[in-house]
Formats: C-alpha cells, structure tokens, sequence
C-alpha cells in the first residue's frame, strides 16, 4: 500500500473522529452542523486518495466527490433554514431546548 | 525517503486536523467558523497535493463561500458570538469522546487492516490538470449524468425547502390569503 494513501485516509479518520465528537457533544444547531461538516470532509480526502492512488483513470471518483459537497450544501441549507425557523419559534437555535422534538 | 508529495499530504493534513479540532475547542463562535474554514481550506490544499487539481480549487472554493455565510449566521443567532462570556455550549463530553476517539481508531484500524488493491506501478503518472477537466466533463455528461442532474436538482429542492422553511409564519398565512 502507497503511504500517501495510508496519510490521506488517516487524516480523513482523524476528522471522521473529530466530527463524531462535534455533532454529539454540542448543544448549537449550527455548531453541531460544523461537526456534521467535518465528518462529510473525512470522507472527502477519502474518496480523493481512493481516486489518486488506486484508480486514477476512472472519473468515477470524482463524481463521488462532487455528490458529497453536494450534500454538504444541501445539509447547510436545510440546516439553516430550521435554525432560522427555530430561532423565530423560539429565540435560540440551542437544540436542549428542542426536547418536545423527541415525540 | 519521503516524497515532496508525502510531505505536502502530511503537512496539509496535520493542519487540517488541528484546525478541525480548534473548532470545538474556542468559546468563540467566529472562532470556530474561522477555524472550520482553515481546516476546510488545508484540506483543498491537500487534495491540490494529491494533483487533483480541480476538486482542491473547487472544495477551497465553496468552502469560503459556505464558512463565511455560517460566520453570518453564527453572528445572527448567537447570544456570545465573540465567546467574551465563555459559555459552555456542550453537554454528555465523555460519552461524545469516547465516540470520536473510537470511530476515528476504528477508521485507522480499517486503513490499515483492508487489503487495498494495487494502484498504478507509477503514482507520478496522473493525468494534466486539464486533462482531468475534460476527462470529468466527459465523465458527467456520459454515464454519470443522471446522477449529476439528480444532484443539481436535489440543490434545487433544497433551496426552495429552506426557503419555504425560514419564512415567517405571518407572511405565510397573509400568502395564503391572498
């Protein structure tokens, strides 16, 4: 195995773990959105060293790319259209105050 | 020895972790939106490291456009943005902890166990920054199509839903009205 290869997917482990962390520990809408953020970034450098350093010749890889920003668009747009909605509701984006969510 | 490539990797990749990690770690808001859009940017440097020259400028690209409008609403909605307070805005630390540390050792641990298949004899040989361009244009408007008008129209969708979301209630029902 290429160690370029081994660097890129432990960079991407390390911000998969880092954005476990963030989406489960922060109570702010917004700051739980930057860890939803990190983790799809994990998985970006992933695909981008699968790509490089096994099949550089199918574009494939690529479009992977691109659907994952396109879902992180998708989820900061979605993502701020609730909070902008909560923050009418209820004057704060804090998601401990979103409990009656739960059902 | 290490490659200049290796190196870059290596160097883009530490920043982004640990730019990564500073957003969790300041009190302030602006901060960590600050911190989030270095971390983002480190790794578009990387991905240029990596001679995937287009998805770099592409990813340092959105990535300003998207920290900058989250520094926005970061400024809006937050009632410390500056962290001047220091309020603690996290809650079940050692649970989430125990989560990170584990799903990132669970990551490596996969990295290292998987038997990857062999990449090309030499890494050197990708093809012109160009060449990729062209390759992936061809790529999109062939066999991938589908999938990227499903994206640009999932986007769509997600604009009008978000729209639809954020307008006040008031407004709404006075459109209904009418």
């Amino acid at each position: 195995m290429s160690p370029d290869l081994l660097v890129a997917l432990f960079t991407g482990a390390a911000l998969f773990g880092i954005g476990v962390y963030g989406a489960l520990s922060q109570t702010n809408l917004v700051m739980l959105m930057m860890g939803v953020e990190l983790i799809l970034a994990g998985a970006l450098v992933n695909l981008v060293a699968f790509w490089r350093f096994l099949h550089p010749d199918s574009y494939a890889g690529h479009m992977f790319v691109l659907i994952v920003m396109t879902v992180m668009a998708v989820e900061m747009a979605v993502g701020f259209g609730v909070a902008i909605a909560r923050f009418r509701a209820r004057g704060s984006v804090e998601m401990e105050e979103a409990r009656e969510l739960k059902g | 020895m290490i490659s200049w490539q290796t190196f870059f990797m290596a160097f883009f990749g530490i920043a982004a972790i640990v730019f990564g990690a500073a957003v969790f770690v300041t009190s302030s808001m602006m901060r960590s939106a600050l911190a989030l859009l270095f971390s983002q940017t480190a790794l578009g440097a990387m991905f240029l490291a990596m001679q995937a020259e287009f998805l770099g400028v592409l990813q340092i690209m959105m990535m300003a456009t998207e920290m900058s409008i989250m520094a926005i609403f970061m400024v809006m909605f937050m009632m410390d943005p500056g962290g001047l307070g220091d309020m603690d805005m996290s809650h079940q630390k050692r649970l989430s902890i125990l989560a990170g540390v584990a799903a990132a050792v669970f990551s490596a641990v996969i990295a290292i166990a998987a038997h990857w298949p062999a990449g090309p004899e030499t890494l050197s040989e990708v093809a012109s920054a160009g060449a990729q361009v062209r390759a992936l244009g061809v790529e999109l408007l062939g066999r991938s199509m589908l999938i990227f008008e499903t994206a640009g129209v999932t986007i769509l969708t997600a604009m009008i839903a978000a729209t639809a979301v954020a307008i006040p209630p008031l407004q709404r029902s006075k459109a209904h009205e009418s």
